[in-house]
């Protein structure tokens, strides 16, 4: 059974209640944020900041527009990092949907993050491992919803069974157009398959106001790295060293040196 | 005076230990690096104290590699030149590759194939040394630069890689006696004469022997 957590983006009001409640539950250790003239608790997810609200001040039909998105893993069900990652066990698909790493098996090479068209996973410097959000596997694992939904006062966030929260968010389209938002919809992008984190926007033809890619994909670079240049590597080397091999059973070693007088 | 007491000086003790620091650098920089590119040959990198570890050395090994073959090309690449000999030779390697020596120009310190494999070898060097420092600072570089490079690195390597087995083959296997130019340094004058005429008329014009 898929899961899903569900971000009705018209309803957050911008507490970062889910930051702290990511931060507490995982432990993180506290890392002060910048400062650039925005609510926003900092510019960019962390390696020990896994849940960042973003405050995209934007221009919509002439006025100014305050859009607050919650910005994670988007728990792709075709991974980027995944495609990308070239340490086995690294990083792990559960059944319900949870793209999670595995740090013990973690080598810190950041493929992981080329793969990813969210830019989400982050490099370490003191563990030279990534990080990211784990959709709190350690809880759903035991029937638990993830930390920031737990936390989450206005019902912006939800999670349950990925079917049920697409009714939800579909059900919150509707109400959203009938109030005037023409152009609401659900931001579940079927360029990496669809993901387990989505959106309800009241503007979803423009999700890069919400700082949100409109197309994402896995790279055909990624993809070419991860299956068509191992089965042309594997053909040139296996082709190389049994044409050597067959060579010398053919045609033998050249012509050996004369131990006669020097000319 | 019969030839094997005769000493041809092929490779000075720089050379021989520039090429073995080259040959040792891109011997653990490929094994480290086929570990990384498949799954299947991730067993590899417990050989080297596992995948976290050569994460960290293989860089390195890759920077001394690159740095060596700078050595080499600073000290070969005129010699390493093509003359009209050489792509003669180019356009009938299937008679070398069949043993037909006969039918082939003459060589000089280096024949037309050796001289492909050290230009090919300065080219995919820099694709992976370029691709390669992108891969290795993700946080720093731009994501389109990492996209170009994570293709580009295992196809330069591809490529190299496989000129460096036909190289192992020919050095090994296929040449008789042409360890020991590597090894030690010389050879007879005639695996001199046999293997590279115009560069044994070379020697045999400055040397003073009856």
């Amino acid at each position: 059974m898929l899961v899903a957590k569900l971000i009705d983006t018209t309803l957050c009001i911008g507490c970062k209640a889910c930051e702290v409640a990511c931060q507490e539950w995982n432990d993180q250790e506290y890392t002060l944020g910048t400062f650039n003239g925005s609510y926003q608790t900092m510019p960019d997810l962390a390696p020990n900041f896994w849940n960042l609200i973003k405050f995209n001040e934007v221009q919509r039909n002439g006025a100014e527009a305050w859009l607050m998105s919650k910005y994670q893993c988007m728990h792709c069900a075709d991974a980027g990092c995944l495609a990308a990652c070239p340490a086995p066990g690294a990083i792990t698909q559960l059944a319900n949907g949870t793209v999670d790493f595995v740090h013990e098996n973690c080598i810190g090479c950041g493929y992981c993050i080329t793969g990813c068209p969210f830019d989400v996973p982050k490099l370490s410097p003191a563990s030279k491992k990534v990080y990211k959000c784990s959709l709190c596997s350690d809880r759903t694992a035991v029937g638990l919803e993830p930390a920031c939904i737990k936390t989450c006062p206005t019902n912006c966030l939800t999670f349950g069974e990925r079917d049920e929260m697409i009714r939800v968010a579909e059900i919150r389209t509707r109400e959203l157009k009938a109030d005037g938002f023409k152009d609401a919809g659900i931001y579940n992008p079927a360029g990496v398959g669809g993901t387990n984190v989505i959106y309800v926007l009241n503007d979803a033809k423009q999700p890069e106001q919400y700082g949100l890619p409109k197309d994402p994909i896995i790279p055909w670079t990624v993809q070419l790295w991860k299956g068509p240049l191992k089965a042309l590597g594997a053909m040139v080397f296996m082709g190389s060293i049994l044409g050597a091999f067959f060579h010398y059973v053919v045609f033998g070693p050249q012509q050996e040196e004369a131990a006669d007088e020097v000319e | 005076m019969k030839s094997n007491e005769v000493r041809v000086a092929r490779f000075d003790g720089y050379e021989r230990v520039m090429h073995w620091m080259a040959a040792l650098s891109f011997l653990y920089a490929a094994l480290t690096g086929l570990a990384i590119w498949s799954p299947v040959l991730y067993w590899m990198a417990a050989l080297s104290g596992g995948g976290f570890v050569i994460r960290g050395t293989h860089p390195w090994s890759g920077v001394l590699f690159t740095a060596v073959i700078g050595w080499m090309f600073a000290r070969w690449a005129k010699t390493m030149g093509l003359d009209a000999d050489d792509r003669v030779w180019l356009t009938r390697m299937d008679k070398y590759a069949t043993h037909q020596h006969d039918a082939l120009p003459e060589s000089g310190k280096f024949n037309a194939g050796q001289k492909m494999l050290f230009w090919s070898q300065v080219v995919t060097a820099l694709l992976l040394m370029v691709s390669g420092v992108v891969l290795w600072f993700p946080e720093w570089m731009p994501r389109s630069l990492r996209l170009v490079a994570i293709a580009m690195h295992p196809l330069a390597a591809i490529g190299s890689i496989a000129g460096i087995i036909v190289h192992i083959y020919m050095g090994t296997m296929s040449v008789p006696r042409s360890m020991r130019a590597m090894l030690l340094g010389w050879v007879t004058p005639n695996w001199a004469r046999l293997h590279h005429p115009k560069w044994y008329r070379e020697w045999r014009g400055s040397t003073n022997l009856r």
